[in-house]
């Protein structure tokens, strides 16, 4: 095992992390305002990669370009979701939205069993490597990397600029009060789980470009995006790039060590750790 | 009244179980003895997710380990199916104390997702150690001649879990539960032992996947780490559970074989529907009967309020 190597799995890891710190902040955001855990965040992601596999098969787009069409398609898809299902199991127990989003990510799953099959879709549009200071690169990561950092830098001034974005935090830290301030809290809601699912699209487009992905393995992500908000720290929109970080690397350097399943049971132990030794992540405080 | 109609009632029902496999054609024992299946899996899910509070969603790794267990046991030992299977129960409830002690001190969501991530790292296992499991290619048992000895070997495993679900749902026992289910730091505070209760509670219901789970294996002859770790086993536990009413003895029983049935009758040839449908089914119970079909009957005075089932 060479010193090259290691570097390059690491990097590997670090700009996969990038794409999944976008989907998992969106996860971040709805538990924030709503105390809900998307349970079908993972399948909104395939969503979004199939869009852009659909666009790539039949029209040749370039997935960059797909992104305006997987965002705004997906942000109607959370907006629906919370407009008649969510709403409704808001403040009640979270074992009962997580039980609804479980309904909901089983249809989504099946529905696109049904329609695409089971293969394994990619888009191998941006081929090649990047020689980076001696480290190879594929392109597509370095693309898709780039590509999650802006759209989260964005995410993250239309938190915390905008009027929408404070009304957005105002309601995370205590919906009463916000709705006592005069914020219309249902349409800040409605609007969370919109940009949420809208980030999972953008995420899932950008993976589809990376990874070959088949409509059942939406879970998987859904996983991965959990554990990195609970190593990241719950709520906190930076901690989900930390825990991205740690959960890409894992993958990386697990796939290759002991092989790509693997991954999968390395980030869950990774997840089970922190939920029971730091459940506040590294960034949280302690509960 | 009650103990007049009831106990009868159910003697009959069994006695018409017991002679039906010798009139009914091969089909109809094997589709029986499936639904058996599902209702055991649903009554002991609901002991830990009814019962206790802790909703899980990847209760198929029990049921797997239990399947892979007997399998072993079978061909490599050459142990009786019955023996096996046993062992394979017994081996889950043991695996279920160490993991409960670990992971029931999660809440709510939390718990859910870490057993729907302990079921896929189950299966990454069996997958993975080949030497133990032959990974995906599978094992192969020796063919189960006698489908009518497993349907009893079935059917007396979900008589003795619903006899059970009844037993603690009227025992002191049972009461404790339902504390730590309502409110667990309370219950704490009055002086129960939270973590035996959960713990034990959660062994129970890993016990029994674990033993239809051997005889699953025996009966088919075959099985790979996907057939026995698929989701669909723990997404029929929880929509069966919930339909009919979670935390009630029958709820489950009612919940299991209404299912099966329409799942048989309408989907069962086109599996993405089958699990498409669950899906509908389960954003229905959570947002318009949450208390299954066992809390309309009650509200409807159709079953009286002192009947603990």
């Amino acid at each position: 095992m060479d010193y090259q190597t290691l570097l390059q799995l690491a990097v590997g890891g670090l700009l996969l992390g990038a794409v999944y710190a976008l989907a998992a902040a969106g996860l971040n955001l709805i538990f924030g305002v709503m105390r809900v855990v998307n349970f079908a965040h993972g399948d909104l992601m395939i969503l979004g990669a199939y869009t852009a596999f659909w666009l790539y098969d039949r029209g040749g787009v370039n997935p960059l370009l797909s992104l305006t069409i997987s965002i705004p398609l997906l942000f109607v898809v959370g907006w629906i979701l919370q407009r008649f299902l969510v709403y409704r199991v808001v403040g009640q127990p979270p074992l009962m939205s997580l039980i609804l989003l479980w309904g909901v990510s089983l249809v989504i799953i099946n529905a696109g069993l049904f329609f695409w099959t089971s293969n394994v879709r990619s888009v191998p549009y941006f081929s090649g490597g990047i020689d980076l200071a001696g480290i190879q690169i594929s392109r597509s990561r370095g693309i898709a990397f780039v590509t999650a950092l802006v759209l989260s830098i964005g995410v993250w001034l239309f938190l915390q600029r905008s009027r929408w974005g404070k009304a957005i935090r105002a309601t995370a830290q205590s919906a009463e009060m916000a709705l006592v301030c005069g914020i219309n809290v249902n349409r800040v809601r409605l609007l969370t789980f919109g940009l949420a699912a809208a980030m999972a699209g953008a995420a899932g487009n950008l993976l589809i470009t990376i990874l070959a992905l088949s409509p059942g393995v939406g879970p998987s992500f859904l996983l991965k995006a959990f554990a990195i908000i609970v190593i990241g720290g719950l709520g906190s929109f930076s901690g989900a790039f930390i825990g991205a970080l740690v959960v890409g690397l894992l993958e990386s350097f697990s796939a290759f060590f002991i092989n790509a399943q693997a991954a999968d049971a390395v980030i869950y132990f990774a997840l089970i750790l922190f939920l029971l030794v730091r459940p506040g992540g590294i960034l949280g405080q302690r509960e | 009244m009650t103990k007049i109609v009831i106990w009868p009632g159910l003697a009959v029902v069994l006695i018409i179980l017991a002679v039906l496999p010798f009139f009914l054609p091969n089909y109809r024992t094997a589709f029986l003895l499936i639904t058996f299946m599902y209702v055991t899996l649903a009554s002991s899910w609901n002991i830990i997710a009814g019962y206790t509070g802790y909703v899980s969603f990847g209760h198929a790794a029990f049921f797997g380990l239990g399947a892979y267990t007997a399998a072993l046991l079978i061909t490599r030992l050459g142990t009786h199916w019955l023996l096996a299977s046993l062992v394979g129960g017994v081996v889950a409830a043991l695996v279920a104390v160490p993991l409960g002690y670990i992971l029931l001190r999660l809440r709510g969501p939390y718990f859910a997702i870490s057993m729907l991530g302990l079921a896929a790292a189950f299966e990454v296992v069996a997958n993975s150690w080949v030497s133990l499991t032959r990974g995906g290619a599978g094992l192969n048992l020796p063919p189960a001649l006698n489908l009518v000895q497993v349907y009893f070997a079935m059917g007396i495993a979900m008589v003795v879990v619903i006899g059970l679900s009844y037993r603690i749902i009227t025992s002191r026992y049972g009461l404790r539960l339902f504390a730590i289910r309502d409110d667990e730091q309370a219950a704490e505070v009055l002086g129960i032992n939270t973590t035996l209760h959960k713990v034990s509670a959660f062994t129970i219901s890993a016990f029994f996947p674990g033993v239809v789970g051997g005889f699953y294996a025996w009966n088919l002859a075959y099985i790979d780490p996907t057939s026995v770790f698929r989701p669909i086993l723990s997404i029929g536990m929880v929509i069966m559970t919930m339909f009919g009413g979670i935390g009630t003895v029958a709820g489950p029983v009612i919940g299991g074989v209404l299912l099966t049935v329409v799942a048989e009758g309408l989907w069962a040839r086109l599996p993405e529907f089958h699990r498409a449908a669950y899906g509908v089914l389960i954003v229905i119970v959570v947002l318009f009967m949450p208390g299954g079909i066992m809390t309309l009957v009650r509200t409807r005075g159709w079953v009286p309020r002192s009947w603990r089932v």
